[in-house]
């Protein structure tokens, strides 16, 4: 049995190398190998969102992909949005709005919003509920989501 | 989280042996349900067999034969795919019906149907297309019947050694329209306390459920009284159902319930699909 | 406008950079080397005796540094009654019961190692509905109550499940009734829910070598979590350091000691490492605080013209197997029985009794959604019964200034009228809905239901430059804590709120502070910084008199600089005054500024303990929510088209944040409303998971008018008063209000599931259908 696998990956731009246990989570892997925090765990089923990370740009939940199948693949976490200093317009729209209370879900939230802006740069109520909807947050600030959504669309 | 063991294959020979000489492995395309069954205990795992790498699995396309959707292809990716959203709206609704965004983009549709929930969101609206399983095995390739495909609650026609590759839905395409209704407690992200597919073939229909039975089924007295007694009447036609059905109570909803609604979404699907 | 230079404006929250870009530190973010992982060991019985343990496999398992049972730790814990041990002694009481925990070097090897403790255990006969629980003869659940040490406003009944009964007599009930010209008696029932905040309970301990003990964890109330573990080891208060960072939502779960308990005789048996408990989602639900279920019966009696004369409650609460918390959620019901509502005669009965179900504690409303249900149901019933509007009763007998509550408890400054009559307004009452659709309303109040001595302090800090760290010990789980105490200190020291720091509790640093919870902070809290504010003033002004050689009484602060009132030339900056002040010959005049404050609430009192009479109520908060919703007949599922909640904040801190409030707390109600319960069997959790303990998503979410009104509360800082828990409650009977204006049916329970609707409309066709 194979005690180790090595994975060579992107992280928020910098390229990297590691040697992982197989059965390790992608989840675990990026709190407690990579030291980035930000990404939470809430259920470890792919329940709650608050692990959501960009795997090659798409929204996955992190707590059921394992660490090994991020080899070749590029990862984008919450620490990895703001730039240079300077905060994603997403992120500062959730603050213009106040679109959290307890924080928790927000980085998953924060991925999620970023990756629909992405495909779909003026989106719908619609395509918001959709696109969200994995994203469970318990102190209920969706209204002040959803307009800090709106607010990134592109006119 | 248990420890197992991460393996990689190349081509379809390579996991079709290590599927059969492997004790306690289990492939891995999406893994949303996989993964949750190792750490729920579900599955005793010694290894998980990674199938990303293989290309055949990769495959969503449609030629004469119709639409081949590969096992490794994430739901998202089925729900935009034209072709099934021209000629198979139904497939893409009840793809889009699988749990979450972030979800789809890892989930499969092999995965929905070998996960053999009941309440499989995709099982009913293949079942109405007709959809072929096509699966690889050490020594053979065969095609099954997606009805034939679900043997009982997480049970499958899989025979150790085997994987399913891709899913075809055959033409001649539905030429009416088709719908899935799906009833949960949120109506948001939920499974199915009855999921009813109802596909419009012009002057046929074909309906099948999900959640109200040990496997998907048709709704075969319904779908008699339609195409062959000519029963106009769609909610006497939908009372039917209660002889394809044999639902349980559980915590998504009581077995009268599901009585109840099984009929009332087949006469819905009937009404929306169905001209009078 | 506000009347205010910084309170009742908007500025970004305190947090909100950290929790934006994942830089906030939960609990679980801090990094402890060298760690140990735990994992726990439940109970596979609900009641029943522990005939045998044996750890030996589990000691001997590889990587394992320390195993623990109830024997490590037999000592009992608790805030209010004290009848709780971490780990069960002798005796579990509940399914799921800690019984036993390993600390090993990874959590695989915790994981393989807590699977090989064996238990034995003598099944007892179990209770699990708290009505059989009150009968002679039922098991026993806890044999030793007379021995439990309480606080003596509760009233536990050794030899029976009964943990405490709180009495209302106010007036004369059986007057009241006679008087009556319809008496309307149903029952109702509220079942357990669960916060299911998305951040886990988690605490870490170290016991350091020279016998101090660390503790890391998501509580809302760090101060009682030193209290009570200082209590249940012995332990003087200053060799305990208890640590909160920020909190991923508390409603509270995390209120009080609620597991943190649960590593510290682990960690007691590795001195120098940090010990960890992490709950799983399914640990959370099961293991955490469940809402406690009411089986209550209401009656009341009410004249031709609307006017309630009487009311008789009778609560039976299930408060699971430990009820050290849940006591005083059965009195806070029972004193506030009446609702928003003034009614002269009152009967109240309501008893905490202890079941073998999950143990029961406090969640956001602390009794009141539960208790506010069958009110508020009722209510509909006599105005159907009447045939007079559902608002117009609710005006007729609603709480006005000078009325009393149950507890015989004058309240002034109530605008609950208007609070109706606002979200009447925006679901246009009155006006006909469409077929299936129905208007439905329900009003609220909420006091803090606190010790009448629970305090709150403050220490502020003058920096060398001028700038401010307030150092207080509430807890900021997302309610915007750091946030509005920096307005309040902002407000007070005339100093800009960008100038304020403020950080999360540490008992070794932050001054004390009883709990984050009851919607209490804001009131009390404000209070002890309002006194800090003004002590560095004093020693501003002191200290500027002597630099300008200027009357103290005559100067100001202006954000930074001070200045005589009489002529603003005359001004010192103070930055200078801050940085250990001296005069021109060199000669020191003062020191670093440091001002403290502290409050304690002085006019509440001990409530009478055979008529519950007295002033248990700080401020209380009124407010009120209206909904239209849509019904398909056939599926039993409802939509909601309209819903509003309005709260009288007295001030608003921050009008955008408290709007977030609002809003969430409604969506929480809505969601109590129509999907959430904790399904049990056998005291056994069926849905431990967001599989099956279903929360709203974006998609399940409406536009939620939330209106904020703005009554000045007496004696709260700037006017101020509570409004954190309070939105949740009056959701679950408006929308259970709206449905029956809707199709006619008549819940007596939530949530209302489409099932549960779909089953009501039956019977309902079934009782019409028989003459």
């Amino acid at each position: 049995m194979a005690e180790s696998v090595t994975i060579t990956f992107t992280v928020n731009g910098e390229k990297e190398s590691r040697i992982v246990s197989p059965s390790r989570t992608l989840l675990k892997f990026i709190r407690e190998e990579l030291n980035l925090t930000g990404t939470k765990e809430g259920c470890e089923v792919g329940e709650c969102g608050a692990c959501i990370v960009l795997l090659n740009g798409r929204p996955v939940n992190s707590c059921i992909v394992l660490a090994a199948e991020l080899d070749g693949k590029e990862l984008i976490t919450i620490e990895g949005l703001a730039q240079n200093g300077e905060l994603d317009r997403v992120q500062q729209a959730f603050i213009d709005h106040a679109a959290f209370q307890c924080g928790y879900c927000t980085p998953g939230m924060i991925m999620s919003a970023r990756a629909l802006l992405e495909r779909s740069p003026s989106p719908s109520d619609e395509e918001i509920n959709e696109a969200l909807s994995g994203n469970l947050c318990r102190c209920g600030a969706y209204q002040e989501i959803r307009q800090a959504i709106k607010s990134c669309a592109k006119k | 989280m248990a420890v197992f063991d991460y393996l990689k294959c190349a081509d379809l020979a390579e996991a079709g042996k290590m599927l059969l000489e492997e004790e306690r492995i289990q492939p891995l395309a999406g893994g949303t349900d996989l993964m949750v069954g190792i750490r729920g205990g579900k599955f005793k795992v010694r290894a998980v067999l990674d199938l990303k790498n293989i290309a055949a699995l990769k495959v969503l396309s449609e030629d004469e034969a119709g639409i081949t959707i590969g096992a490794g292809v994430p739901l998202n990716d089925i729900v935009n795919f034209k072709p099934v959203r021209e000629h198979l709206p139904i497939l893409a609704e009840a793809c889009h019906s699988i749990g979450t965004y972030s979800i789809r983009n890892r989930g499969t549709l092999a995965g929905n149907i070998c996960n053999a929930s009941p309440a499989a969101d995709t099982a009913a609206p293949l079942y109405c297309l007709g959809a072929l399983v096509n699966i690889a095995g050490p020594r053979e390739r065969r095609s099954v019947p997606i009805e034939e495909f679900f043997t009982g609650p997480g049970q499958t026609a899989l025979k150790k050694g085997e994987l399913v590759v891709t899913v075809l839905i055959p033409k001649p395409y539905p030429t009416g329209k088709g719908i899935y209704l799906k009833a949960s407690r949120t109506g948001s992200v939920d499974l199915a306390t009855v999921g009813v597919a109802v596909q419009s073939y012009g002057n046929e229909v074909r309906i099948a459920l999900g959640a109200v039975a040990p496997t998907p089924v048709r709704a075969k007295s319904v779908e008699k009284a339609v195409n062959i007694d000519g029963v106009k009447d769609w909610a006497q036609a939908a009372q039917l159902v209660h002889a394809d059905i044999s639902p349980i109570t559980d915590l998504r909803g009581s077995r009268e319930y599901r009585y109840h609604i099984a009929e009332v979404l087949i006469r819905r699907g009937l009404e929306q699909t169905m001209e009078v | 406008m506000s009347a205010y230079k910084f309170l009742g404006s908007d500025v970004p929250r305190k947090d909100a950079v950290e929790k934006v870009t994942g830089s906030a530190k939960y609990i679980e973010d801090l990094h402890f080397a060298p760690m140990l992982y735990t994992k726990i060991l439940k109970s596979t019985i609900a009641h029943g005796l522990i005939k045998r343990i044996d750890t030996t496999k589990a000691e001997q398992y590889p990587g394992v540094k320390a195993v623990v049972t109830g024997k490590d730790f037999p000592n009992r814990a608790g805030l209010y009654l004290v009848d709780r041990t971490y780990y069960a002694v002798e005796k579990v009481r509940y399914w799921g019961e800690p019984v036993a925990a390993v600390a090993a070097v990874t959590e695989e090897a915790a994981a393989e190692a807590v699977n090989l403790i064996e238990v034995e255990y003598e099944a007892l006969p179990a209770v699990f509905d708290p009505r059989e629980a009150l009968k002679p003869g039922a098991p026993l659940v806890h044999e030793n109550l007379a021995e439990y040490e309480r606080v003596p406003v509760f009233y536990p009944q050794p030899g029976t499940n009964i943990a405490n009964h709180f009495k209302v007599r106010k007036g004369d009930a059986e007057k009241g009734f006679a008087e009556a010209d319809l008496i309307v008696e149903r029952e109702y029932y509220v079942p357990q829910m669960q916060h299911v905040t998305i951040e886990t309970h988690k605490a870490a301990a170290m016991w350091s070598l020279d016998g101090r003990l660390t503790v890391w964890s998501t509580a809302q109330s760090p101060n009682v979590v030193r209290q009570i573990l200082a209590k249940s080891l012995g332990m003087p208060l200053n060799k305990i350091r208890v640590v909160s960072n920020y909190i991923g939502g508390g409603f509270g779960g995390k209120a009080g000691a609620a597991m943190e308990g649960l590593v510290v005789p682990l960690a007691k048996k590795c001195p120098g490492k940090v010990v960890r408990v992490v709950f799983t989602r399914e640990e959370d639900i099961q293991g955490s605080f469940t809402r406690q279920a009411l089986y209550a019966r209401l009656k009341t009696g009410v004249r031709k013209d609307g006017r309630i004369t009487a009311l008789e409650y009778h609560m039976v609460w299930d408060g699971g197997a430990y009820t050290e918390y849940g006591v005083n959620i059965i009195r806070a019901a029972g004193y506030s029985s009446t609702g928003a509502y003034d009614i002269p005669n009152v009967k109240t009965d309501s008893y905490c009794v202890y079941t073998n179900n999950p143990i029961g504690g406090p969640v956001r409303g602390f009794g009141m959604c539960e208790m506010q249900w069958g009110l508020e149901r009722q209510i509909n019933e006599i105005a159907a019964e009447l045939g007079m509007d559902s608002l117009q009763v609710r005006l007729i007998n609603g709480m006005k200034d000078g009325s009393t509550t149950a507890s015989g408890q004058e309240v002034q400054h109530v605008a609950f009228d208007k609070c109706l009559q606002s979200v009447a307004d925006y679901v246009g009452w009155g006006e006909k809905s469409g077929k299936y659709r129905g208007k439905g309303i329900a009003g609220l109040v909420k006091a803090p239901a606190q010790p009448s001595n629970a305090a709150s302090s403050c220490i502020i800090r003058i920096n060398e430059d001028g700038t401010v760290h307030v150092l207080v010990g509430a807890s900021e789980m997302g309610q915007g804590m750091l946030t509005a105490m920096s307005m309040i200190a902002a407000e007070a020291l005339n100093i800009p709120v960008g100038k304020i720091e403020m950080r999360v509790p540490d008992t070794d640093f932050t001054p004390y502070e009883w709990q984050s919870v009851g919607s209490r902070t804001t009131y009390c809290l404000g209070h002890a910084i309002l006194r800090a504010a003004e002590d560095v003033k004093k020693q501003v002004y002191l200290i500027t008199a002597q630099v300008l050689g200027l009357p103290a009484d005559e100067l100001f602060l202006d954000d930074d600089t001070v200045y005589w009132t009489k002529d603003k030339s005359k001004k010192v900056s103070l930055r200078e005054v801050a940085d250990s002040c001296k005069k021109c010959s060199g000669e020191g005049i003062a020191g670093p500024i440091i001002g403290r404050g502290s409050y304690v609430p002085t006019k509440m009192t001990n409530l009478d303990p055979e008529t519950g009479q007295g002033k248990p109520g700080l401020f209380w908060t009124f407010g009120a929510t209206a909904a239209e919703v849509e019904v398909d007949p056939e599926t039993g599922k409802i939509t909601v088209l309209k819903l509003a909640t309005a709260m009288d904040a007295g001030q608003a801190v921050s009008p955008q944040m408290c709007q977030v409030q609002v809003h969430g707390g409604t969506i929480m109600g809505l969601s109590t409303a129509l999907f959430e319960e904790v399904r049990l069997n056998q005291g056994r959790v069926l849905n431990p998971n967001f599989t099956d303990y279903k929360i709203p998503t974006i998609e399940n979410t409406p536009e939620i008018k939330g209106i904020i009104l703005e009554t000045p509360e007496g004696d709260g800082p700037y006017g101020l008063r509570g409004v954190g828990e309070q939105p949740m409650i009056a959701v679950p009977p408006a929308i259970a209000n709206a449905v029956a204006d809707a199709v006619g049916i008549k819940m007596y329970t939530f949530p209302l599931t489409p099932e549960r609707v779909w089953q009501a409309i039956q019977d309902q066709e079934k009782t019409n259908r028989t003459p």
